[in-house]
């Protein structure tokens, strides 16, 4: 059968160089290499496009590319061509180097026999051709196991709430009389279905989280009102078990950039851990503050009295799967994933999550959130090149029902999709659509800072109001819309003043309107 | 007063018949239907004052039934609240866009139930009873 020829691609621009290696090709039996040789990288990106190389040769030093470079844009046009690196004596460490980019194997310039070339090619697209099969597999599993495990845990939900349905039903005595003994055991039954709806969640959390499915909305949100949520949420289990659960915050700590349901996610995570390891008569506390070492960020500590945690684990315990006995219930281990997603939670909100402890004293979890800040979110808009008398306007448009909210989860909905809705009406470049402000009283009062003026600000104000009438879903919610806008003159930033004072000193002007403004419409 | 009526609709017996004892202690009246078809045809019937749905049924998925509900002129009023064991994220906003009043996922506590019921049936929420299941020390 005659073999079909391996079409290589050469980039040599040294003239002596590209010569020796045709010759080495030319030993070889007719139709079994068929060679094209380039002198540029932006030539030989044209020709890779095309699809019809099986192997690259890659010198390093083109007139249009350098080193390492050349070695990624070759790789990102085509990434499913073997590349083999041509190589200096002395360059040996660039070789290896480009091998991590990607490159499957290289040569060495002036040390290249004859027959070794041909069969570095083969073997490379070989190696290729094997590496690429292993990631599809890879790639296949992966998916299979988030699927698989998507699926059993929508499959136990069913059963599990039948349980705890007639449990309850038992409990609560609507089908008669229970002794205490009775009482107690179906109390064992409820206790140990929801642990195992726990486990459900964990496992479905963290199939969302390494599929990188886990939706994060940052806002500008207070951590108190998470901290006492929290607090609220597991006090009653605290204080059956003889655990002190208590908190300690400092009402005028500055808002954070997350998002609130994240931020109450990982404080019950981390609570829950904590009255768990913690033996009747010991305490639980949750404090907050300005993290010292880095001004820009809100610290959070979950403080306890329990059994505390060697130095060794005190590293692996984030890990995925680390498991440690629960001593209330000797023999019996969670799934080892709580810690794991909150610090997943905790990375990206961007802050980081870290543990302190001595056995026998206590543990001390801390974690940082960044604390909001207005004027990282205008600064970009106010850097650009400004024009005398330019200005800025500051919108506020308010969503309301005329009946009233029918219930919560619809006005949640609502407001989510007036964001989606003012977010087109901006342009993605210079205007900013500020996050939303916590406070529920507030919710549908949405704020944006336009770079306009006076024309522009009408024509974006009409540009709401048709996109609001036109939004189909919005009109059976017999909905009304405020819109308002008031206008900042950016004062050219004096001699002596930096880029920074001035952003921070817009960013405050802002603040101050926004309060009044709010304030206004919460009254 | 009378009672209200509340339509149950679920495929699985024992997810209607847990209902039917938990709702009936609430003195509520209820009347069932196990499949999308016949949910329409009990709400013709009787009119509930509430409807919990299910989303996975036969004879039409609870997506469905949500928009014959709503194209129905005497049906469209009723509130309705999904009771379902499938993931918020890709079917919460969905189901209220659809005209859903509520999404729960199962197993649903007990109390947030009732409070749900209540709000939508306009009746005054109960003063919050401290109710704390799972506290049997061993």
């Amino acid at each position: 059968m005659k073999e079909k020829a391996l079409h290589v691609l050469l980039v040599e621009d040294n003239e002596g160089d590209a010569r020796l290696l045709r010759e080495m090709f030319r030993t070889e039996k007719v139709g079994s290499f068929e060679l094209t040789h380039l002198l540029r990288m932006s030539e030989a990106m044209i020709h890779l496009r095309k699809g019809e190389v099986d192997v690259v040769l890659l010198d390093l030093g083109l007139p249009d590319a350098h080193g390492l470079d050349t070695v990624r844009q070759a790789h990102a046009v085509a990434p499913s061509v073997p590349l083999i690196v041509l190589t200096g004596l002395d360059d040996e460490a660039l070789a290896a180097e480009a091998m991590k980019e990607g490159a499957q194997d290289y040569l060495i310039k002036g040390q290249i026999e004859n027959r070794a070339l041909p069969r570095a090619l083969r073997h490379a697209i070989e190696r290729h051709r094997m590496q690429t099969e292993t990631d599809v597999i890879r790639t296949q599993q992966l998916q299979f196991k988030d699927d698989f495990l998507s699926h059993v845990s929508h499959e136990l939900r069913s059963p599990l709430t039948a349980i705890y349905q007639f449990v309850t039903i038992l409990q609560d005595r609507l089908a008669g009389e229970l002794n205490l003994e009775q009482h107690d055991y179906l109390g064992i039954v409820l206790r140990n279905v929801n642990q195992l709806q726990s486990m459900i969640n964990d496992l479905l959390e963290v199939t969302r989280v390494q599929a990188g499915k886990l939706a994060i909305e940052l806002q500008c949100t207070a951590v108190s009102d998470a901290i006492a949520y929290t607090v609220d949420t597991l006090q009653g289990a605290a204080t059956a078990k003889g655990v002190a659960l208590t908190s300690d915050i400092d009402q005028r700590l500055p808002s954070v950039n997350a998002d609130p349901t994240r931020i109450r996610q990982i404080l019950i995570i981390l609570v829950d851990n904590a009255v768990k390891f913690t033996p009747a008569g010991g305490a639980v506390k949750v404090q907050s503050g300005v993290f010292e070492e880095d001004p820009d960020f809100l610290l959070v500590e979950v403080s306890d009295t329990g059994c505390g945690i060697t130095p060794e684990m005190t590293e692996r315990i984030f890990e995925h799967l680390y498991q440690i006995s629960d001593p209330g219930q000797a023999g019996r281990k969670g799934l080892g994933l709580g810690l794991y997603i909150s610090k997943e939670l905790v990375t990206r909100q961007g802050g980081k999550i870290w543990v302190s402890s001595e056995p026998e004293k206590g543990s001390h979890f801390f974690f940082t959130l960044p604390i909001f800040s207005l004027a990282s979110w205008i600064g970009p808009m106010l850097t650009r090149e400004k024009k005398p008398g330019d200005t800025i306007a500051l919108f506020a448009v308010e969503i309301g029902s005329r009946d009233g909210w029918l219930s919560p989860d619809v006005r949640k909905e609502m407001s989510h999709l007036a964001r989606r809705l003012l977010q087109q009406c901006l342009r993605p470049d210079t205007d900013v659509l500020l996050p939303n402000m916590d406070s529920v009283s507030v919710r549908d009062l949405f704020f944006a800072v336009v770079y306009t003026q006076e024309y522009g600000a009408e024509v974006i104000k009409t540009r709401i109001r048709r996109q609001f009438e036109s939004c189909e879903q919005l009109r059976p919610a017999d909905l009304t819309l405020t819109v308002s806008h008031s206008f900042l003159a950016l004062v050219p930033s004096g001699k002596n003043q930096s880029m920074e004072t001035f952003v921070e000193r817009m960013a405050a002007r802002l603040q101050e309107q926004i309060d009044a403004i709010r304030l206004q419409r919460s009254a | 007063m009378s009672q209200k009526t509340i339509l149950i609709v679920d495929d699985d017996p024992d997810m209607r018949l847990g209902l039917h004892v938990r709702l009936k202690a609430n003195q509520y009246n209820v009347i069932f239907a196990v499949d999308g078809m016949a949910s329409i045809a009990q709400a013709r019937k009787h009119l509930p004052d509430l409807i919990i749905l299910d989303l996975g049924l036969p004879a039409g998925d609870g997506f469905s039934v949500l928009e014959r509900l709503r194209a129905n002129d005497s049906l469209s009023l009723i509130p309705v609240i999904v009771v379902s064991a499938r993931e918020l994220d890709a079917n919460m906003d969905r189901a209220l866009k659809a005209g859903a009043k509520a999404y729960l996922q199962k197993p649903v506590d007990n109390a947030e139930l009732l409070k749900v019921i209540r709000r939508e049936l306009g009746e005054p929420a109960l003063p919050s009873k401290a109710v704390v299941h799972d506290l049997g020390s061993i």
